[in-house]
């Protein structure tokens, strides 16, 4: 019985050559595919054909054919490249820069520690982790709270942590590994953005950063840090070790081996997660929103703000929102080929 | 580069709890083609590894050309290894493989390219440079597995079952070719199989290992025609060695199912016979020094595998058996290929006399006149 279910389902769930289908079949698939696809692209078309409205004719809508329901005009257009070009430009350079750079960061650090949590064992004792913690808010409160210089509190500090490693820690037993490590890396994702916000931005108040690309780079790369370890982890752990140990062998160091036969093998991970972690600092919003105001301000801001005291400024909306995805687009069409041919490389057994 | 002995003093290996390898002593002359033999387990790879440094040593003294390396990283010790799953680099051309050592090293990419090719050559790889490993069969990756290993003359070759991946038409030949490739190179050799076949064609000796304990080492012929105890002598051999329950009396040897003189034994209880099947011979009923009928007859172009029921007894039934499985009774016999006989018929099956073996049943050790 079960054998015989799961005989269906896999008939039904293996995918078919559309060449191969009778006539009927075939036309059925085509038109629920095709359904599908004006679902999916329809509000890209509309964001389109918006871009080219004028103020009227989104009011008066809804209008779908241009030069037959209405007469396209670049008047959104020249709005934002002509009238204000610069407040057009600024934010997305600021966008490219801040998304290239943190994906950049992330995906380094990232993959280098989610290397580390494949590949080398960890048996951190737990005491020497809270005795760190203690003494670090103890060096803290004493040059605060007690005005020590704090140049004595931190020498105080190491040599206490020091003293602690020497004597007290070989005898500790409670130890945390690599899945504790990367359980806590992973759990800071779990926090909520908007809980962490309001200290990000004293810190950064406090550094005087505010409104910087500093700021927003090293606050996006951050929070992207989990996602690449979690990601990258999984794809060095299917590389079979037999290869770094051959490298080794052949004299390569540790970090001629991850930059000569992981990385190039992890291709393919490496573009998906670079891709993943650009889209979500490309299109990231909250933290934007307080750590930029002018300067740095990013294109979500950008456009959030055509809804502004004038009401909805469709028009400029949907221009704005086609520049941002353009550069997305281009990359994922780019990395695809990468993805694809790396899986390829990826699946050599023997 | 001369070659090097490689020497193991008194090496242990333990994984937590579990004791992998326990007081290994070994010593590799210079050039020479030393084969690790046992049955899965048996800590063979764990103590190859160790000698490669991929493995920390848990006691004891590793020395490769006299220098004590047990606690030098591995690519300070100058020692190539070939994976059994060849390890290639996949994303790398056959030429970018072989040349990766030499890469890592910082030879200049002129000279590399020399001796790239002058490994290839001698692996007859130099149409196949600048494939990917993918593009390879299964034989074509073992060598440029060897070429990789070969390309900057290595002090040590370490070998982890490299054959067992090959389908058994290709083993056979890439057997005589990696025999012919370290004789004509000259480097020491350590050779870790599970099979015998390649470890009595390959290996200069042949050490053979269970449970983390060496069990003994010599030549191929020695270790076959004078084992050290019970385990070496059922686990070399194909098919392995009949094994007989029974007690020595009055310099012979006793069993239900019949007696041979064994001349010069004490009297003693719990005595094992061993003896190779071709040193069996099935006669007519009444004859020879055992009763027994016929199993079975299985005809291998080469000659007749006979198999009989001797009633009582026992038989190492499995290579990596540790004890005979007691009450099997069955005792094989190599007969020549025009041998025929009934199913169920009965017969009689006479001894070798010198080529008999005794065994304490309690701990395997070999008794001696």
């Amino acid at each position: 019985m079960t054998d015989h279910r799961a005989g269906l389902w896999r008939r039904l769930t293996e995918p078919k050559s559309l060449d191969r289908m009778a006539p009927l079949p075939a036309l059925l698939t085509y038109a629920a595919l095709i359904a599908w696809s004006v679902v999916v692209l329809f509000p890209l078309y509309w964001l389109l054909i918006t871009s080219f409205k004028l103020p009227v004719q989104v009011n008066d809508g809804p209008d779908y054919l241009p030069f037959l329901d209405f007469q396209p005009s670049l008047h959104a257009w020249e709005y934002l490249f002509v009238t204000v070009g610069s407040d057009t430009l600024r934010p997305y350079v600021n966008s490219l820069v801040v998304a290239l750079a943190s994906t950049v960061l992330a995906t380094l650090i990232g993959s280098l520690a989610a290397y580390a949590l494949v590949r080398v064992r960890y048996r951190v004792k737990l005491g020497a982790v809270l005795a760190f913690l203690l003494i670090l808010a103890g060096v803290v409160v004493g040059v605060l709270r007690f005005g020590i210089d704090w140049r004595v509190a931190l020498a105080a500090g190491t040599a206490l942590m020091l003293l602690v490693l020497l004597t007290l820690a070989p005898r500790l037993r409670t130890a945390v590994g690599n899945e504790d490590i990367q359980f806590w890396i992973i759990s800071n994702r779990i926090l909520p953005p908007v809980v962490v916000v309001l200290p990000i931005y004293m810190m950064f108040q406090r550094l005087g950063l505010l409104d910087t690309h500093v700021a927003l780079i090293a606050t996006y790369t951050a929070v992207n840090l989990p996602i690449v370890v979690w990601l990258m982890r999984d794809f060095f752990a299917s590389i079979p070790v037999d290869l770094e140990e051959s490298a080794q062998l052949d004299g390569a160091s540790r970090f001629g081996i991850v930059f000569t036969i992981v990385l190039p093998l992890a291709r393919a991970g490496l573009a998906a997660t670079f891709l993943l972690v650009l889209i979500l600092a490309w299109n990231e919003y909250l933290l934007a929103l307080f750590l930029s105001t002018a300067d740095a301000q990013t294109m979500p801001l950008l456009v959030a703000a055509q809804n502004a005291t004038r009401g909805p400024q469709w028009w400029t909306m949907s221009a704005l929102i086609l520049i941002m995805i353009a550069p997305v687009i281009a990359l994922t069409a780019l990395l695809q080929r990468a993805i694809a041919r790396g899986l390829i490389v990826g699946a050599v057994k023997g | 580069m001369p070659a090097v002995s490689v020497k193991l003093e008194h090496l242990y290996k333990s994984f937590a709890d579990i004791h992998v390898v326990k007081g290994l002593d070994l010593e590799i002359a210079e050039g020479e083609f030393l084969v690790l033999l046992g049955p899965s387990g048996c800590g063979k790879t764990t103590a190859l590894r160790m000698i490669a440094g991929l493995e920390t040593v848990s006691d004891g003294r590793i020395l490769i050309g006299g220098q004590d390396v047990t606690h030098v990283l591995p690519k300070y010790r100058n020692i190539a290894m070939v994976f059994q799953s060849y390890a290639l680099y996949p994303h790398m051309t056959v030429a970018e493989n072989i040349g990766y050592p030499l890469r890592v090293r910082r030879v200049p990419a002129a000279e590399r390219a020399v001796q790239v090719r002058e490994a290839a050559a001698k692996v007859d790889l130099l149409d196949h440079l600048e494939r990917t490993p993918r593009q390879l069969s299964g034989g074509q990756r073992q060598r440029v597995a060897l070429a990789r290993a070969i390309v900057r003359r290595p002090a040590v070759f370490l070998m982890d079952e490299p054959l067992s991946n090959l389908d058994a038409k290709l083993r056979g030949r890439m057997r005589a070719e990696l025999k012919h490739l370290q004789q004509s190179l000259g480097v020491t050799t350590v050779y870790v199989t599970h099979d015998q076949i390649e470890a009595m064609t390959l290996g200069h000796r042949v050490a053979v290992m269970h449970a983390g304990i060496l069990q003994q080492i010599g030549p191929p012929a020695e270790i076959y025609n004078d084992p050290a105890n019970l385990f070496v002598a059922g686990f070399i051999g194909s098919p392995p060695m009949n094994v007989i329950a029974g007690r020595l009396r009055a310099g012979r040897f006793d069993s239900p199912a019949g007696s041979v003189a064994v001349p010069g034994m004490a009297d003693r209880d719990g005595v094992i016979l061993g003896v190779r099947p071709e040193d069996v011979a099935v006669v007519p009923a009444g004859q020879g020094d055992f009763a027994a009928t016929v199993y079975s007859v299985e005809m291998t172009g080469l000659e007749s595998i006979v198999t009989c029921a001797a009633h009582t007894g026992t038989h190492l039934a499995e290579a990596d058996g540790v004890r005979p499985d007691p009450g099997d009774g069955q005792i094989v016999a190599r007969m020549g290929r025009d041998f025929a006989a009934e199913t169920d018929g009965r017969v009689g099956l006479r001894l070798t006399p010198d080529r008999l073996y005794l065994f304490d049943a309690a701990d395997g050790r070999r008794l001696r006149a």
